[in-house]
């Protein structure tokens, strides 16, 4: 076995990177060489000298960091080498644009993951399988109590929980990219048929999302000084930044909810403070993370972001695949 | 109405936070439902009943048996999770392949008078087996409720008072009412349902039923500011409180949990039954040491409180008393709303009598709540501060002029009760809680200096707000020095006031002492780990006391 500075990819400073082409994966701070995932605020950092990603992610990024900044694209499954080593990108079915990475060396095969999940999602690529030598894979949602439902019923949850309550004012908190999209595209397929609102950062990323060609539904740009009244039976979406403070005390007669896998679970739901919880996600949940581990055929896995523990037991008592630990 | 409909009241419930909204939501479920389901949802909502069908152990060692899954991955999900119902409905989720799903149109009824109570009928195999079908045939949604009932842990966040509104508003008969209605057994049937919802109010079907109680409120400074001669005082006694009930020659005890407990205290039944006029009495249930006329400890009135028929050594190893605090009925005419001064009046008029009778005696197990007579505020606090010595919590402070009303009304009593005693101890252990706080360390233990060793004294879950429980928990993370199962062993570094009501010596544990309702006070930031309090600080309390 290859000691942790053998491998071709590996942790330095709590980040991944591929010393051999000097370059990072999804850096949190300041690098030369960025491969960036997706457009999350967690996955990339301000003041790389260059970013490498999709063309639907460099738009996202710009809207985020701004033009001034040096990034050059590459479509999904295009090939390019650095130092030898043949990178390319591969659809995830996060959020727009964003990928699994692959590394190819000397016949070896490495895939991070990325943040994905395999739902269908009208407004991104649907998941790819990529097979590989070795897998580092995302584990947000490790624990076999995450089981997501269909998009669509969810989708009819909400509607239902706007419809049941025509005198007031539906705040749902969701992350700004991504998970707005998506929600907004469900949403206006469903029983509800009233005006939808969102919040300044969610409206700019849904004209990003249109401009890329996705089809949005228009919403209203909501402003601090809207009429009671007319927010009276509507929707409005928010980024859940705002759920705790002042902000809230715009409006008056109000029901909340926040939009997140975590809201499976009662005791997470109750102590969130909404009053009520979706569980939706953009991560994969367990029954997705082990059909990856599988399909990709990879021989050797990794596990980052989230509480890995239980997840390699299982995948090392059950289905005999060796995990590894990076260390950090 | 299908179960389904119940667990959709369930989850609305659930998300709704205003009571006013939970009001007419219920209303409506009444309303759209059949009288005998309205009747089991009142039974569950109101928690009359938490039987329980099987553990929570049980069920997840059928649900590993069932889908071949590691007993160990189950353990570490119910730490997020913290309540073994939903985590076998969360793993169920997509396990069932039965496209047809017989039972989604099952009765709650249907579902609580014979599905369930039917499981019990059968040997183990056959149990498992019919838990797995009904599991298998029982929709998704429906799952959790299922799960519940079966462990015994259906709860959500309905009071009975919330009942008695809705019920109230439904039929737009006063809530007092319907509060009386709903006192005591409830027992699920049509009937019961009818006679809830009866617009016509009959006195005679509610004759063995106790009134609804009245409690008493923390003190408020501005009672300081009136007269001490327009109140009653008596001492708070840490008992059961009781309303000990005489109707046509027949005797009830109901505590004010509404449970009828005349199996557990025989020998009160009987020695009541010899008073000839029919009554209501409010007062409290104690052990008492007849010798010094002083309450026992809590404690030993446990052992008798769960225990039905009582053995006569029983009887005479933990002697009770019945302390009457108040008169509300006297031969059929309800005196709630004559003044407290005057009820006192009624009271000793009755029952003095039948105190040290040379027939018929029933002083060795009733009393008159005796009365304090403090000269002033500052004699009051006196009377309050000697309250340990007696055993009894501290001063009921009661207006004279008072009615009985219901509930918690304001205004009217107080309970003034003696101060805590604290130590301040260093945060050693913390163990992930359950219910809401799944997924948090809640759980801690705590210990006192001994020479230079840290020595376990109390362990405590309540007293931090919620954000200090997040931030505490983010600490617990980074500072673990060793895991035990679920419990972690933590750097000593964090001080907490600890408060409590009792000190004693105790031979179970290692600290030597028992402490009763350690709660956390205050986070002391501001003290180091050697400012915390040693063992000889707590034998010290324990003395000053004793």
């Amino acid at each position: 076995m290859r000691t942790k500075q053998e491998y071709l990819i590996r942790y330095k400073d709590g980040n991944l990177y591929c010393e051999l082409a000097d370059i990072w994966i999804d850096p949190s701070k300041p690098v030369k060489n960025a491969l960036i995932t997706h457009a999350h605020f967690d996955h990339f950092t301000f003041g790389c000298e260059e970013y490498i990603t999709t063309r639907e992610t460099e738009i996202l990024l710009k809207e985020r960091i701004g033009d001034n900044i040096k990034i050059k694209t590459f479509e999904y499954g295009e090939e390019f080498k650095i130092n030898g080593i043949k990178i390319s990108f591969h659809p995830s079915g996060h959020i727009l644009g964003s990928s699994q990475i692959r590394f190819i060396f000397a016949e070896e095969k490495w895939l991070i993951s990325g943040d994905f999940k395999l739902q269908k999602d009208k407004t991104c690529k649907q998941y790819e399988i990529v097979k590989t030598d070795y897998l580092i894979s995302e584990c947000t949602f490790g624990l076999p109590i995450f089981k997501w439902d269909e998009t669509n019923k969810i989708a009819n949850d909400i509607s239902k929980w706007i419809n049941n309550s025509p005198e007031k004012t539906s705040l749902l908190f969701c992350y700004s990219l991504g998970k707005a999209q998506r929600l907004l595209n469900e949403i206006s397929q469903t029983n509800f048929k009233g005006k939808i609102y969102s919040h300044g950062s969610i409206y700019k990323m849904n004209n990003c999302y249109k401009e890329l060609g996705i089809n949005i539904k228009d919403t209203i740009k909501i402003e601090n000084k809207k009429m009671i009244d007319e927010l009276r039976g509507s929707l409005i979406l928010l980024p859940p930044s705002l759920s705790k403070g002042s902000y809230l005390k715009n409006f008056k007669n109000i029901q909340t909810a926040f939009a997140s896998g975590w809201m499976s679970i009662r005791a997470l739901r109750k102590r969130s403070g909404y009053d009520k919880g979706f569980a939706i996600s953009d991560h994969a949940d367990w029954d997705g993370i082990l059909e990856v581990v599988k399909k990709s055929e990879a021989k050797n896995v990794f596990f980052h972001h989230g509480d890995s523990e239980a997840l390699s037991k299982y995948l090392i008592e059950k289905e005999s695949i060796n995990v590894l630990f990076f260390g950090k | 109405m299908s179960l389904k409909r119940f667990s959709e009241l369930f989850s609305d419930l659930d998300s709704i936070n205003s009571t006013n909204n939970k009001i007419e939501v219920l209303k409506r479920y009444f309303l759209s439902n059949e009288p005998i389901d309205n009747s089991w949802a009142i039974y569950l909502l109101t928690g009359k009943s938490n039987k329980r069908f099987i553990s929570g152990r049980y069920l997840k060692n059928l649900f590993s048996q069932i889908y071949e899954y590691p007993q160990w991955l189950i353990d570490t999900c119910y730490l997020k999770v913290g309540d073994s119902a939903e985590v076998i409905t969360l793993l169920l989720k997509k396990k069932s392949t039965t496209r047809k799903k017989k039972l989604s149109n099952i009765s709650l009824n249907e579902l609580l008078s014979k599905t369930i109570p039917n499981l019990s009928k059968l040997n183990e195999e056959e149990k498992n087996l019919q838990i797995k079908n009904i599991w298998e045939t029982l929709p998704e949604d429906n799952h959790l409720i299922f799960n519940k009932i079966l462990t015994g842990t259906f709860r959500v966040g309905v009071s009975i008072g919330l009942i008695t509104k809705s019920i109230s508003k439904l039929i737009n008969i006063d809530e007092e009412i319907i509060s009386h209605r709903l006192m005591g057994n409830f027992e699920p049937s049509i009937d019961s349902y009818e006679f809830l919802i009866n617009k016509n109010i009959n006195l005679q079907e509610l004759n063995s039923k106790p009134f609804p109680f009245l409690l008493a409120n923390t003190i408020e400074d501005k009672i300081f500011k009136n007269s001490i001669n327009d109140f009653q005082f008596e001492w708070k006694y840490d008992g059961i409180r009781m309303q000990l009930i005489k109707r046509s020659g027949n005797v009830s005890l109901w505590t004010r949990g509404q449970e009828l407990v005349n199996e557990s205290f025989p020998e009160l039944v009987e020695k009541m039954s010899y008073i000839k006029d029919d009554f209501v009495l409010d007062g409290e249930l104690l052990v008492w040491n007849f010798k010094e006329q002083i309450a026992l400890d809590f404690s030993l009135l446990q052992k008798r409180i769960n225990r039905k028929s009582p053995t006569r050594s029983i009887q005479i190893k933990y002697p009770i008393i019945f302390i009457a605090y108040d008169l509300l009925e006297i031969n059929g005419k309800d005196i709630r709303d004559i003044k407290l001064e005057n009820r006192r009046i009624e009271l000793e008029k009755y029952f003095s009598k039948w105190q040290n009778k040379t027939e018929n005696n029933i002083s060795d197990i009733f009393k008159i709540c005796d009365l304090i007579y403090p000269k002033d505020w500052p004699d009051a606090l006196t009377y309050k501060e000697k309250s340990r010595e007696n055993n009894t919590e501290g001063l009921i402070i009661k207006k004279k002029t008072s009615i009985y009303a219901s509930g918690r009304k304001k205004g009217i009593w107080w309970k003034y009760k003696v101060d805590p005693m604290q130590l301040d101890a260093v945060l050693i252990y913390a163990k992930g809680g359950s219910g809401k706080r799944a997924g948090l360390y809640t759980d801690y233990s705590f210990a006192l200096w001994k020479d230079k060793e840290l020595i376990k004294f109390a362990s405590a879950y309540s007293g931090l707000t919620n954000i200090e429980i997040k931030e505490l928990d983010k600490w617990i993370r980074k500072n673990t020095i060793g895991k035990y199962g679920p419990v972690r062993s933590l750097k000593p570094e964090m001080v907490f006031e600890i408060s409590f009501e009792k000190i004693q010596i105790s031979k179970r544990h290692k600290s030597g002492i028992a402490v009763r309702f350690p709660r956390i006070t205050k986070w002391r930031k501001d003290k180091k780990i050697y400012d915390a309090d040693s063992l000889d600080n707590a034998y010290e309390l324990m003395r000053k006391i004793s």
